[in-house]
């Protein structure tokens, strides 16, 4: 019989890898009702009528009639569409420009020598730390005086200044992942320094960038706190605060607060569907395993 | 094609305040067309020296000049030359056929002009069938002859190779040599190619620079600087196992001075060395040109270890003061660890060194002299 040197009796290995098996396993099933039954309870709610879902003073959990009367409320009473779209294009500009600038600087903070380099880094993980709402009034203020108030471009400045620090320290972190002897390759064979980029490095590091656009994306269409101190007209909100609006409403009941939930789960399903390989890649290099 | 100037070539690098002077003036001449391989131990300059003709490094002083062409200033985009690296650095988002061809497109050859050149290349160096694979299903040799393949497309008026083999096996090694050289002959252009392996430096130049601490050592052909090593250092590096070096002193005899160390007496003709009596020198012999009870001297050694190398053997001994002493032999009879032998070698096979390691004479010539009326 194995023992330890305290005298011990030690568990068989077998054993203890039949409970770490079932550790895993219970964290996992914990794991998966929290997150899928309030995803669960949002798609039946917003997939059949409230009378159905309703009926008898109890939840209906197993739609007997699926309908889409929900979201044709949605759209026929309330500016849905308007919201989305202004979510759409404030998170698409500020994915664009978000990862614009983590391209250009993490290539500069990897390729180039200059004085002040580390407090550079230094200040950009630093400021990440700061929550959104800390930056959300001295925003306002700046805003108010450049007049980017109510603007597609102010909330999307806003947003990027949250996105920035992270996506710009991923792609440094990305860019030392590429071998600079690529890059010299393509230098000793006649391409210029952009052409090299263009050609050679973005293509390499395209799973960072992808990651980081990936995260700018999900900053952006999840934002209410921005959107709500940047934007107070009400053509201009988003989504995520307009939907917010719904619970005060008493012509919207829970069915079409339920189907604005599901679209506004769309897209970051089908970016999570679509590109996860890229995520998963990106962010091992960044160290986020 | 072109001749490579190197005068006063000098690189310092600052790292955290410190200077460190990774080539220290180095000034030669590699011929038009000759294939020249800068060799040393880690750290002596030669990859620094390479970048620094390839443009990826700015040489802190002195000149770099192709032909007439002064290149010191000019970017890597410029100066119209290929580079093989250590690391292969094979675009890993490009099929063999774009790598090859990355440097044809770049010049705005058409669709079909690169795809010529890289068939011819490809087929130069056997790779024809994984042109359109990627880079990553490719084995390491294979890898190395599409990076080689890459910069035979452009024609270049140097070719510089940076350790190109050195994470490959030995079989595949001697493969790529010849490769190398072969791809040489095609390209009839000038090759300079860095190693730490002086073998590969041995088998396929015609002119090995031998660097040590960032300053020029020798600058000689293969033999030349076998046989002729200038310096202890050269003729250590250059050779395997080592040259034995000893010390010994300079002493005026009867007939003409001696030198006398680990219980030898080596006479030289009248007139050698006559001004150095009384210094310290050191004697060198190359175990290859060391036998066992036979030649002119000889020096009483223990034997502690014995490397079987097939046709022969590789004796370790050390002598009576612990200076190890390298035997190479085929005839193992009466050789056991333990035991003492006498290492005997003749006065043509000798190198002198003077204390600073500087050779002051060639056993070759000294025979030759003594042989002489």
């Amino acid at each position: 019989m194995a023992t330890s040197p305290r005298g011990l009796v030690a568990v068989p290995q077998r054993i203890q890898a039949r409970l770490t098996r079932f550790g895993v396993y219970v964290t996992a099933v914990v794991v998966a009702v929290f997150v899928t039954v309030p995803v669960y309870l949002m798609l039946t709610l917003a997939f059949q009528a409230p009378a159905d879902a309703f009926a008898g003073g109890r939840v209906n959990l197993i739609p007997t009639n699926p309908t889409l009367r929900n979201f044709r409320v949605l759209f026929e009473t309330t500016a849905t569409s308007t919201y989305f779209r202004n979510s759409l294009i404030v998170t698409a500009s500020t994915t664009l420009l978000s990862t614009a600038i983590a391209v250009s600087a993490g290539y500069g903070l990897t390729r180039f020598e200059f004085r002040g380099k580390s407090y550079a880094a230094r200040a950009i993980l630093f400021s990440y730390m700061f929550s959104p709402i800390v930056l959300a009034i001295p925003l306002y203020v700046v805003f108010f005086a450049l007049g980017l108030l109510n603007s597609y471009f102010g909330l999307t400045l806003a947003l990027t200044a949250i996105s920035t620090p992270f996506t710009i320290w991923l792609m440094w972190q990305y860019f030392q992942t590429v071998p600079i002897a690529l890059e010299e390759s393509a230098w000793v064979r006649g391409a210029s320094r952009w052409r090299t980029l263009w050609d050679v490095v973005l293509p390499v590091a395209r799973p960072g960038y992808v990651s980081a656009a990936i995260f700018a994306f999900s900053v952006a269409w999840n934002d209410f706190t921005m959107a709500r101190v940047i934007m107070s007209d009400e053509n201009l909100y988003p989504i995520t605060v307009g939907a917010s609006l719904f619970l005060d409403r008493p012509t919207i009941g829970w069915g079409e607060t339920m189907a604005v939930s599901v679209l506004i789960c769309i897209p970051p399903f089908l970016i999570a569907l679509f590109l996860q390989q890229y995520l998963l890649q990106g962010f091992n290099v960044g160290g986020l395993e | 094609m072109a001749t490579i100037h190197l005068e006063e070539l000098r690189k310092v690098f600052s790292v955290g305040g410190t200077d460190h002077v990774a080539v220290d003036g180095i000034s030669l001449e590699i011929p038009d067309g000759s294939f020249t391989t800068i060799v040393g131990p880690s750290g002596c300059g030669k990859t620094t020296t390479l970048r620094m003709l390839a443009g990826l490094e700015t040489p802190t002083g002195g000149r770099i000049r192709f032909d007439d062409r002064d290149v010191t200033d000019l970017r890597p985009q410029e100066r119209n030359v290929a580079m093989v690296f250590q690391s292969i650095a094979l675009y890993p988002h490009m099929t063999v056929r774009e790598n090859i061809g990355y440097a044809l497109k770049i010049d705005g050859v058409p669709k079909a002009g690169r795809d010529e050149k890289i068939e011819e290349a490809a087929e130069t160096l056997q790779i024809t069938d994984q042109l359109e694979k990627m880079p990553s299903e490719l084995s390491g040799g294979q890898q190395q002859r599409v990076a080689l393949g890459s910069a035979f497309v452009q024609d270049p008026d140097a070719l510089l190779l940076d350790e190109p083999m050195s994470d490959l096996d030995a079989k595949l090694k001697a493969e790529l040599r010849v490769e190398v050289q072969r791809l040489h002959k095609e390209l009839d252009t000038t090759v300079v190619y860095v190693t730490h392996d002086q073998t590969e430096a041995m088998t396929m130049s015609d002119h090995v620079v031998l660097l040590n601490e960032g300053r020029l050592e020798q600058f000689a052909p293969p033999t030349e600087l076998f046989d002729r090593p200038t310096s202890a250092y050269a003729a250590r590096f250059i050779g395997t196992p080592s040259t034995n070096v000893f010390e010994g002193t300079v002493e005026s005899g009867e007939s003409g001075p001696l030198v006398k160390g680990q219980g030898t007496t080596v006479r030289l003709p009248t007139g050698a060395l006559a001004d150095r009596v009384g210094e310290t020198v050191s004697l060198g012999v190359r175990p290859q040109y060391v036998t066992l009870d036979s030649g002119e001297h000889g020096l009483d050694v223990t034997v502690e270890v014995v490397e079987p190398l097939g046709t022969e053997s590789v004796v370790h001994c050390r002598t009576a003061d612990g200076t190890p002493f390298d035997v190479v032999t085929s005839d193992l009879a009466g050789v056991d660890p333990g035991e003492t032998v006498r290492a005997g070698f003749d006065t043509e096979h000798l190198y002198l060194f003077d204390a600073g390691g500087e050779t002051v004479a060639f056993g070759a010539d000294l025979a030759e002299l003594e042989g002489s009326p």
